[in-house]
Order: structure tokens, then sequence, then C-alpha cells
């Protein structure tokens, strides 16, 4: 099912001016369950969607601490995600031994971004294929950022990535010029609700979604809450939604495929003729 | 395209038989889909343009830039991959830095255009890179007086009074020419460029855009600058004005 002989190498460019391999990398964003972020003045909410692949197993993590100040929701390869987190960490670390202060999210973001775009230049690597939502805060105030393969970074007030993603940005873009000035309870609550389209009807309950939120101020370092607070928020706001259908659970795998085709005809993906190549 | 298929321009190292390098040709094109990017030289300085396409609303204005400072006398404006972009001005930044612990004095724009283009170059020598997406217009102010230089994906390097890349190149460059630059102050120069990224963006067909600028002049003291707000928003208010006097005819 190869497309052309352009696409099987990272160094190689296609007429057009493309880089297939890292569209092909931007794709498995689109794969992977959904996360999604929002900021205020004051504070940042991440969520995402947990999918067990099995049901006798538990689902991956895709919520990280990365600092007191800093935190990333993930899309796409769980690994590379995890790889990349790591490299935040011990990079959060080393600055705040050397300055004696946290790291600003803006710099961060720039050297996470210089080393996926070397992974796309050079023939022996491959592009990470992940993207990461970072967010945080520092002396500038609350930062939302998103990482893609390619290297790009952007800010936002809000975005959500990962399958069926579309429905949440939907959401976010009625809702978000109101999001600076919102509460804590507010913007958790806009995150549940975006997270809750991405669900397509199935149920949201605390135990197929994650939810971290970091503020300013004392005792609102990052923190991943827990399960119970999160059940109590989504009950709370009524958000629970239809109940799944029974049958759900015997096709867990098809709708992540049928999120991914979807997505294919509303974003642009790598077969849409003359889109811009590297715009997320 | 003749070049397709023929096997001939799948690798970087690969000539085809009539002397051609394809894949920097296909990294050209990369540039050429990219928004417009703009810089002149006017009698006392640099101002640098860009048409900096926003893909989402909920993105930030004012993030992402693609003016980036070099030195305290150098900027570069980037069309093409940002990622790539970020690439060359890092070295470009060490260059800079590195000539004047070295030698003690700022770098010389020619020597920096030099060394930036001979870097580029470089990635168009091993099979096992690939050509920068991303076309570069370094501005800078030395003793030699302002500078413009264009570095393309292929490394070379030229001068120039006036340069344009990006989609709107072409438009942009009989625009330009039109202008009297020799005569013109970088005051005057910023409204030019801010009127001619206005008129090539085609509102219906494009993509919403941020005009983002900077400039090395006399009147920011030879130093690279971001066009101060009151003037960009002038600037933009004249570029406006002469779009609806144009749609008027």
């Amino acid at each position: 099912m190869f497309r052309n002989q352009y696409d099987t190498d990272v160094t190689t460019w296609s007429p057009a001016g493309r880089l297939f391999q890292v569209e092909y990398a931007m794709e498995a964003v689109k794969q992977g369950s959904a996360a999604i972020g929002l900021r205020s003045k004051t504070h940042v909410v991440l969520a995402s969607v947990n999918k067990a692949n099995n049901e006798l197993s538990s689902h991956q993590k895709k919520i990280f601490k990365v600092d007191d100040h800093i935190g990333v929701a993930i899309a796409g390869l769980t690994a590379d995600g995890r790889v990349l987190s790591r490299y935040m960490r011990s990079e959060c670390i080393n600055y705040s031994y050397l300055y004696e202060s946290p790291l600003p999210i803006g710099r961060l973001v720039v050297q996470l971004a210089d080393k996926a775009q070397v992974c796309t230049q050079r023939s022996w690597k491959r592009p990470y294929g992940v993207g990461l939502l970072v967010g945080g805060l520092d002396e500038s105030g609350a930062h939302l950022y998103y990482n893609c393969p390619s290297g790009n970074y952007f800010e936002y007030q809000a975005f959500a990535i990962g399958s069926r993603s579309q429905a949440a940005k939907t959401y976010l873009e009625r809702k978000f010029g109101n999001f600076m000035e919102s509460s804590r309870e507010n913007l958790l609550k806009d995150a549940l609700f975006a997270l809750r389209e991405t669900l397509q009807g199935e149920k949201l309950t605390s135990s197929n979604c994650t939810v971290a939120v970091v503020g300013v101020g004392k005792g609102e370092e990052f923190q991943i809450l827990d399960k119970e607070t999160v059940q109590a928020l989504i009950n709370e706001f009524e958000i629970a939604g239809e109940e799944a259908p029974a049958a759900a659970d015997a096709e867990d795998a098809a709708p992540e495929q049928g999120g991914a085709t979807e997505q294919g005809a509303t974003d642009q993906g790598p077969g849409n003729e003359g889109a811009a190549p590297m715009d997320i | 395209m003749s070049s397709i298929g023929t096997g001939y321009d799948l690798s970087v190292t690969t000539f085809s038989p009539d002397g051609r390098v394809f894949q920097i040709e296909y990294a050209a094109k990369a540039v050429d889909n990219s928004g417009t990017v703009i810089g002149i030289k006017c009698k006392d300085g640099i101002v640098l343009g860009v048409e900096k396409l926003i893909s989402s609303k909920m993105m930030l204005p004012g993030s992402n830039r693609r003016i980036h400072a070099v030195h305290h006398h150098s900027g570069m404006a980037v069309a093409g991959l940002a990622a790539d972009g970020r690439q060359i001005v890092a070295r470009a930044k060490a260059e800079a830095t590195n000539y004047e612990s070295t030698y003690g004095e700022p770098i010389p724009v020619k020597e920096l255009a030099e060394r930036v283009a001979s870097y580029v170059h470089l990635c168009t020598l091993y099979w096992w890179l690939r050509p920068f997406g991303c076309g570069v217009i370094l501005g800078g102010y030395d003793r030699d007086g302002p500078q413009l230089y264009m570095i393309e994906p292929s490394g070379v390097s030229y001068r120039y009074f006036g340069a344009a890349i990006g989609k709107g190149r072409q438009a942009a460059k009989t625009e330009i020419e039109k202008l009297s630059l020799s005569g013109m102050t970088c005051r005057q120069g910023v409204v030019e460029v801010a009127k001619i990224i206005y008129g090539i963006h085609d509102e219906a067909k494009d993509k919403a855009f941020e005009l983002e600028m900077s400039w090395v002049c006399d009147e920011s003291n030879r130093q690279h600058q971001k066009v101060p707000d009151e003037l960009l928003e002038e600037a933009k208010a004249a570029a406006r004005a002469a779009l609806e006097e144009m749609d008027a005819d």
C-alpha cells in the first residue's frame, strides 16, 4: 500500500517539496487516543482519554509530570512520548540545579522541537511518532504548547490532538474566547466537556480519562488528579453522557480505526494535494 | 515532470544526466509553498517582513516568530519549514558569537552570510542528510553599512537591494522593483513592505495571516529590532487603505 517512491526515507524530498515520512509520523499522532489542553491566565489543564488494549490489561499512561511547574500530555507512540518526557525532566532538573530557578516553558519547548527536527534530517533516524501538549507556568504566566513530530511547535489557548480530536477542537473553538478569565473549576469543566466530545457516545468515567492541572501559587504545583476527584468532577458537571451500547466492548479496536479514517477526510492528510506540508 | 520515475531524483548525491540535482530543486519547492518573506535595503538600513500564515484561530498571536535575531546587528527571516529554519538560525548565532570572541568585533554581514551559506550547502553533499526546506533572508548593519543577503536551500547566497521568497515572491519582486529604494528611509520602507504583503495576500484563497516585521537601521541604533508597535499598526492601516483604494478603482 505504498504511495510512491518518495515516501520511504526521511531524507528524500518529493517533487512537490514534501517529506512524506514526516507526514506519516504526524499521522501516528492522529491514531493515538485523544489528549487535550487548555489554559487560563492562572491555570493550565491537560486531559486525556485512556484506552486499554485488552480487557485484562491496564491502559498506557498519557500524562506525565515533568517538573513542579510543567506537565505534558501525549498522543501517538507512547514509547516515544516517554523518551521525550524523560528528556524534558532531565533538562528541567539540570536547569534548576544550574540557575536555581525553574526552566521557562518556552525554552524547554524550543529545545524539544530542535531535538525532533534533527530526526527529520538524518537518514539513520526516524521522526518521533508522538504529539505533545506541553503545559506549564513560568514568570510570564500560563502557557500551552503543541509540539509535533516535524519539529514545529505552536502556542495555543486551547488545543486537542489524537483520534477524533476534531470534535474536541470544534467544542474548544466555540469556547476559547472566554478561557483567559476562566476559573480553575470552569477550565476543568470545559476540559471534561471537550474530552467527552472525542468519546462519541461512550460514557466518560474516571477510569477512561486522566486529568491534570497546574496553577499559580503554593499548593498548585502540577498534579495528576486522582480517580475519586475526577469522578466527583464528572458527577458534579453531570457529563456522564449516554450509556455506551452493549456491543461496544466487542469492537473495542474498531472505533479507533473509524476515527482515524474520518480524520483523514477533515484534516489535511498526506493524500490531500496541495496541503501545506508541515503545517501541523 | 520528466524527473519522476527516472531514479535520478531520489538522493541528494545523485546527478541527473543533464547535470541537475533534483533533490535540491524539490527542497526549493517546499520554500515556494510557504508564506511570502520580503527584505529590502533602504538608505539607512534593512527592513524584513513576513506573511506568517495562521493555521488555527486558537493559536496565540505573536507566537512562532519567523524573524529571529542572530546578533545585535543582524536578523534573519525564514521561509519554508520553520523547524529547519531554527537550525540555521542556531548555526548563525553560533558563528556570530564565535567570530566576536575570536576577533573582538561583531561579525561582518558578508562573512556571516558566507558561513551560513556553507552550512546550508553542507547538507547538499551527503546522502545521509537532506537539504534544508527553507530559504532565509539575512539583514545586518556593519562598518560597510546595511546589507541584505538571501540564502537558498542549495547553499547559494547573493547580496540584494530587495529580495522575496515564498508563495508570492514573483508579485512581490515586481512591486519591489517599482520602489526607489536608495532614496527611502526605513520608516517609509516599513510601510511599503506592509503594503506589498497585504497586496499579494489573497484573502479568498489563503489562510489568515499575521504581519511580522523587523529592522536594522539608524533609527534602531543599528541594532536588529522588532518594528515598534505604533509604526507597525500605522503601516498595517496604510496597507489596508491602499488595498481598499485599489478595490475601489
